[in-house]
């Protein structure tokens, strides 16, 4: 933790530098946001169509996006 | 205290932000400036946070070059050990000594809320904590709030009057992820409310940063709502609780609260993306502020030619001065 004035930091919320799929989901998740809706289901649909497949490779259904939005998110 | 010195370092007999939870580990101390004062915060291991002005009782030498003994903290020059409560606990060059067991230090009454310290600055007539009501979008469930903070070369009160002033949004934010829209001319009012005012524009609602709210509820703040664009996904816009430090009379640090009214998957998915990407948007449009505000001339507030768009900036300041004015002479 930094005691030196002024304390000008772009990143106060990460934990880590995000993983290149973290960077990869995000941005893709932003895409079927702006072309897709907002709804869960387009949610699944946009992923699973752009073939961004959960960590395991398995494409995302809806139990499994919601936990990893809960491991990546909280 | 001259009105001129409260204008100049923050109002007292309020509550004002100090710095995030964060900088003040378990078993830490950490020196800070707040209100043009030196204090020195200090938190037990279990937790437990104090504030203290920096200053041993007995030479007045700086409590923050210490030691923390776990419930106290220990003057380096002469050992002199003082509580939590600002009470001397001990002078172990010569037990005994009358200065043990009175409360000789200063100790700001302090509370955390959405990861700040929040310290009550009161005046030698005005001791016990104002009633403090916190901001509703940092406590009320359904809303997601997340801190940021940064410290900027700015007297405290220009940085309430950049909240104050909707409009520059428009401009000084227009190559910006989400206030590029809207028009760039605006009529706007000032409403009052029973807690402060209002500074709106009365033709464009929920397209850029149309509207301000200022509130004081034992602490200064404002709330206001930015849109967010469709990739920022469900939730509608975000809104910002914002809190000024006045660090001295040259120096602030500023709170912003970026809050969305989300839950489940919703609020999972908008903290993802703020922490993989949004987070570094929101940076970028609060460097400007910071650009703009710390290169203005130290004059500007002297020689200025205001328009309809500075009635919410004029309102703070005359409410400021006359606040400051009834502070000192009291």
């Amino acid at each position: 933790m930094t005691t030196t004035w002024p304390y000008l930091n772009v990143h106060q919320s990460r934990t880590h530098e995000p993983t290149p799929y973290e960077y990869k989901l995000a941005a893709t998740l932003e895409e079927v946001f702006t072309k897709d809706g907002h709804e869960l289901a387009d949610v699944i649909r946009g992923l699973n169509a752009r073939q961004v497949h959960a960590p395991d490779g398995a494409p995302w259904t809806e139990d499994s996006f919601r936990a990893e939005m809960h491991r990546l998110g909280a | 205290m001259t009105a001129d010195h409260i204008y100049a370092t923050g109002l007292r007999n309020q509550w004002h932000p100090v710095v995030p939870s964060s900088f003040v580990a378990p078993g830490a101390m950490r020196k800070v400036t707040a209100l043009g004062e030196q204090w020195l915060l200090f938190r037990r291991s279990d937790g437990t946070l104090s504030m203290l002005a920096d200053r041993c009782p007995h030479r007045g030498a700086p409590l923050s070059l210490g030691k923390h003994l776990g419930d106290r903290v220990a003057c380096w020059y002469h050992g002199v050990e003082v509580e939590g409560d600002g009470t001397v606990s001990s002078v172990p060059g010569l037990p005994g000594c009358n200065l043990e067991g009175k409360k000789l230090v200063r100790s700001l009454p302090v509370r955390e809320v959405g990861g700040a310290i929040l310290a009550y600055f009161g005046d030698e007539q005005h001791p016990e904590p104002a009633e403090l009501t916190l901001p509703e979008p940092l406590t009320e469930p359904g809303t997601d709030a997340i801190l940021c903070y940064a410290e900027w070369e700015v007297p405290w009160r220009y940085a309430v009057e950049n909240l104050l002033d909707p409009m520059h949004g428009a401009f000084l934010h227009h190559d910006s992820h989400t206030m590029y829209d809207g028009d760039t001319t605006a009529k706007f009012r000032i409403r009052e409310t029973d807690r402060g005012y209002f500074f709106e524009k009365t033709d464009q609602r929920g397209v850029n940063f149309d509207w301000v709210e200022l509130c004081h509820t034992g602490i200064d703040w404002v709330d206001l709502s930015i849109p967010y664009p469709p990739s920022a996904g469900p939730g509608g816009p975000f809104g910002i609780v914002g809190m000024v430090c006045p660090v001295d009379e040259q120096r602030c640090g500023v709170f912003f609260w970026r809050y969305r009214r989300v839950e489940g998957w919703q609020r999972d998915t908008w903290r993802f993306l703020y922490k993989t990407l949004i987070e570094e948007r929101h940076w970028e449009v609060l460097e400007q502020d910071r650009v703009m505000l710390e290169a203005m001339p130290a004059d500007a507030d002297q020689r200025e030619n205001l328009y309809q768009h500075d009635l919410g900036v004029v309102r703070l300041r005359r409410m400021y001065r006359a606040a400051a004015a009834e502070q000192a002479s009291a």
